[in-house]
């Protein structure tokens, strides 16, 4: 039937070099970011009367340089992975999961007690205590989820106050029903039975690490994820509801399904983190030991453009700071907060993009020259 | 030797003219917009300038409003070459210019949008009363009623564009540019806006009127450019030239303006809808009374002027919207309990009116906008998981039948122009092969090209056995496809006629609500009242 349509020259390089364009722009903005924190942070550095090439090689050098440190980083990266994974997942479905930190929490705390309270063999202990935080992070997901659906109040918010309840709710259980005994805020120790084996414990490597075999479920949720994701009908439905609900309820897609499943598959994953970390790291639960993975997961996850391999290796490189910032504690005396600096450096930068972006709109309502207009979204 | 007041007319001659670029050329990367560019506009005329989509119309007007500069040519305003380098220097030479998306902040009353980066001053400060009266004052001055307190966000499209056009008068504005006005406007505001246009024209102004449809260009315009391809291909007087040959000129080949179907030959009804009601998003009756039957083998069209529940009922029916009173049968089944899946399982596609926002996710790729009808059935899935290989040869073989102009099918819909969008959107809905099918304003802000090529598949769809639900705002589209018209008013069908039988006159009553005096029957024949000519410019 092409006899029928006009010939129009102009817009095939165009689309492309626009679409292409997207991919650039983003991996410009992130790298431009990351440049720009570096020497903020370098300035930083120099004004604290250190020498930031040595630091950056030093942290580099402490995140990958040693054995000792390449095993911290796994064993800080872990935790972050699977929060960053759990964000990226609610985020692109279109919710803002901020509640992956609570979630975390529950899930951790869900996991410690099936792993202390039960006796059974390994084979059927183990996976029943990470599904016990796969449960309890689903649950804790589950009640913004509803308030969302049936109320219409913003995720964001419940999700906050949510945050808020998970942590008194695990300081009361650490000090009274779940406490090791009664001068301590923290659990007995968990069972051998449902213990995920550290590095340490079992190879010759990561002497004096705690990373655990935790490492290789979060590598396998996010590949399960990220397959998901591209290969599955659930991963479409995602993706099309968090690109646009009004599309995918016109198409048939059933919205509720989709936003309830999305969120509650994503506070699994972050509760399922919870409970790694415990049964790989530390064996039981001290009250507070946890605060902020679930941020580092949704910066992790903004950082590397929501999608699950962005995500996965954003987790990583912070779990590699955090270990190389470590390093320099140990080794050179600097904070580590410096690093933390550098982190957030980096955030305000990608989000100063928006800034930009945001101002570039004012100007065009004032009517003053625009370098691109929107003249290319023909109506 | 010349008389001296021939010579003195020949100079007002040339003063005469308010525009003049010449030999302008623009590239952009992979494409040059403007190439050899010549217009000249005169002083006090309405100057249509016509294309397709993409043939350079807008960049040559920011070129002139100097948002872009130019790589070759030269600029006289008013007789003068000029130097337009920026933006500010067009409004000094007063030039104003209202674009094809407005740039109007939401947020902000009237008044502040319209004086906003020149706003009257109190020392630093904003002058609210001075902005007020200013407004006030403009608005009577040109006869362009607004209400300088309301906020933008709560405004009708057609009084945005007004506001718009009021910021450029603010500016002193005195050679207006239009970007397509019409394209986002109802019949209505469109008649508005040509009364706005006359009375500037009447009181000096120069007006450059940006469409590609060619009713607009014969109504208003004295002169008219054509451009394809980036190049000017004529500028000829209005009255001696006609919609075909702006056709021919404009796409570079001879287009039917009249849609070519045969006789409906209409078998049983597939669609059956009683009493409907339905309310709108503010709670209020939109459907009040509805009853209607589309027979496989015929388009009906539903005529009536925006927002007299069409919408509601499109919405209504592929089960967007709940209905509080009626029944909707397809194939005497039905389907008011049926979540928007199982409905289209038992045979409805639809083609929405809002083709942005409920037709496509723009963000996604081709192939996963084409698929979302039909990817959780084999072949292009299985169990769980999709089958990419099978959904890739779906998109390219839909994408190759619909003629969607795309270099690939994995790239996000937003890259497409909105006739190539449209046709992704066709694809998806005729490929389910619907026994109903909706199609609802399915031309909007298309060009001439596009539009035949929609209302061919529409007609073909329905020789294949389609029930057509035909839902426009264009009069001319619903008598040229329909084979019975209904037209709705207030939530209400207040008429349904053979669309042989229909006349524009006789339809434009119900549309105003007027029942009482025309029973069908009494309306006078088509081809009594219009010439050829004047029918065909109706078309499009
Ligand atoms: N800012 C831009 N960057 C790149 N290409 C552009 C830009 N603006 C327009 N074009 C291209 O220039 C050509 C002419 O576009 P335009 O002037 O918008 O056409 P029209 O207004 O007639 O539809 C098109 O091929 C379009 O893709
Ligand atoms: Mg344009």
């Amino acid at each position: 039937m092409s006899s029928i349509s006009i010939p129009k020259k102009s817009g095939f390089l165009t689309n492309l070099q626009r679409s292409m364009g997207g991919v650039l722009r983003r991996s410009l903005t992130i790298f431009l970011s990351v440049f720009l924190a570096i020497i903020v942070g370098s300035i930083i550095m120099l004004l604290y009367g250190q020498n930031p090439i040595m630091i950056y090689k030093l942290l580099i050098m402490g995140a990958f340089g040693s054995q000792v440190g390449f095993f911290v980083t796994i064993q800080r990266a872990t935790p972050i992975i699977f929060t960053a994974v759990a964000s990226a997942l609610a985020f692109r479905t279109g919710v803002f999961n901020v509640g992956v930190e609570g979630q975390f929490f529950i899930g951790a705390i869900a996991g410690t007690y099936v792993g202390y309270a039960f006796k059974m063999p390994t084979i059927i202990h183990l996976p029943l205590s990470l599904l016990a935080g796969f449960a309890g992070g689903a649950l804790w997901a589950f009640f913004p989820t509803l308030m969302r659906q049936k109320l219409g109040v913003s995720e964001i918010i419940t999700t906050i106050m949510t945050n808020y309840l998970a942590t008194y709710l695990i300081s009361w259980l650490t000090t009274y029903p779940l406490a090791a005994s009664a001068v301590t805020s923290e659990t007995p120790f968990v069972q051998p039975t449902a213990v995920l084996p550290q590095f340490q414990e079992f190879t010759p490597f990561g002497k004096g690490t705690q990373a655990s075999v935790g490492i290789f479920i979060a590598l396998g949720v996010a590949f399960v994820m990220w397959y998901i994701f591209k290969r599955t009908k659930l991963g479409y439905e995602w993706r099309m509801v968090g690109l646009s609900s009004l599309f995918s309820e016109f198409g048939g897609i059933n919205l509720n399904k989709t936003f309830i499943g999305g969120m509650l598959v994503s506070g699994g994953i972050a509760g399922l983190g919870g409970a790694v970390e415990i049964l790989g790291v530390w064996r039981k639960y001290k009250n507070l030991f946890a605060v902020g993975f679930g941020f580092k997961g949704n910066l992790a996850a903004l950082l590397g453009g929501q999608n699950i391999i962005g995500s996965t290796v954003a987790a990583s490189l912070y779990g590699a700071m955090e270990s190389g910032a470590l390093g320099l504690e140990w080794n050179a005396g600097v904070p580590r907060q410096l690093i933390d600096i550098v982190v957030g450096l980096i955030i305000f930068f990608m989000a100063a993009e928006g800034m930009w972006d945001f101002l570039r709109k004012i100007k065009i309502a004032r009517g003053e020259p625009a370098r691109r207009t929107t003249e290319n979204l023909e109506v | 030797m010349l008389p001296s007041y021939i010579l003195h007319a020949q100079e007002i001659n040339y003063m005469a003219l308010a525009v003049e670029m010449i030999g302008i050329r623009k590239e952009f990367p992979g494409v040059v917009a403007n190439d050899n560019v010549n217009l000249s506009v005169e002083q006090g005329e309405i100057h249509a300038l016509v294309g397709e989509n993409g043939a350079g119309k807008t960049t040559l007007m920011n070129i002139l409003y100097g948002l872009y500069r130019a790589e070759a040519g030269t600029i006289k305003i008013r007789g003068k070459e000029v130097h337009i380098h920026r933006n500010s220097d067009a409004i000094t030479l007063g030039i104003g210019m209202v674009h094809q998306s407005f740039k109007l902040v939401p947020s902000f009353t009237v008044a502040e949008n319209i004086t906003l980066g020149a706003e009257p001053r109190k020392f630093i400060f904003t002058d609210r009363n001075a902005v007020r009266k200013n407004v006030q004052e403009i608005s009577e001055r040109f006869g362009l009623q607004v209400d300088p307190d309301t906020r933008i966000r709560d405004l009708p499209v057609g009084v945005q564009q007004r506001v718009e056009i009021l910021k450029a008068l603010y500016r002193n504005a005195d050679i207006l540019i239009l970007d397509e006005p019409t394209a986002v406007l109802t019949p209505q505001e469109t008649r508005d806006l040509f009364g706005v246009v006359r009375s500037l024209v009447a009181k000096g102004k120069t007006v450059i009127f940006i469409t590609h449809k060619f009713r607009e260009v014969m109504e208003i315009s004295n002169r008219v450019t054509v451009m394809r391809d980036g190049k000017v291909v004529a500028t000829k007087e209005t009255r001696d030239t006609n919609p075909a040959e702006l056709a021919r000129m404009m796409v570079g080949r001879e287009v039917l303006l009249r849609v070519d179907k045969e006789k409906a030959r209409p078998q049983e009804a597939v669609l059956q809808i009683q009493n409907l009601k339905v309310l709108d998003n503010r709670n209020l009756q939109a459907v009040r009374d509805v009853s209607l039957e589309v027979h496989k083998g015929e388009i009906l069209g539903i005529a009536g002027v925006e927002g007299n529940g069409q919408r509601e009922l499109v919405e209504a029916i592929v089960g967007l919207r709940p209905a509080i009173k009626g029944a909707i049968q397809v194939k005497g089944k039905e389907i008011t309990g049926l979540s928007v899946r199982d409905r289209r399982e038992t045979g409805i596609s639809c083609v929405p009116e809002d083709r942005y926002v409920r037709g496509v996710a723009l963000g996604a790729s081709i192939e996963d906008n084409l698929i979302v009808g039909n990817y959780f059935k084999e072949p292009m899935s299985k169990g769980q998981v999709l089958n990419l290989s099978k959904i890739a040869d779906f998109a390219r073989d839909m994408v190759k039948k619909f003629d969607v102009r795309t270099p690939g099918t994995t790239i996000p819909a937003f890259t497409l122009s909105g006739g190539n969008l449209q046709k992704v959107v066709l694809a998806r809905e005729i490929s389910a092969e619907p026994e109903l099918l909706i199609v609802a304003q399915p031309t909007r802000g298309l060009d001439v090209g596009s539009i035949e090529f929609v209302h061919r598949r529409i007609v073909e769809a329905r020789d294949k056995g389609a029930a057509v639900l035909l839902v426009s705002a264009e009069l001319e589209e619903v008598m040229s496809l329909s084979d019975r018209i209904s037209v709705i008013y207030e939530g209400r069908i207040v008429g349904t006629i053979d669309a042989d039988l229909a006349t524009e006159e006789g339809l434009g009553l119900w549309m105003a609500g007027v029942t009482d005096h025309h029973k069908p029957d009494e309306i006078p024949a088509a081809g009594d009242q219009l010439d050829i000519d004047q029918k065909e410019a109706n078309l499009v």
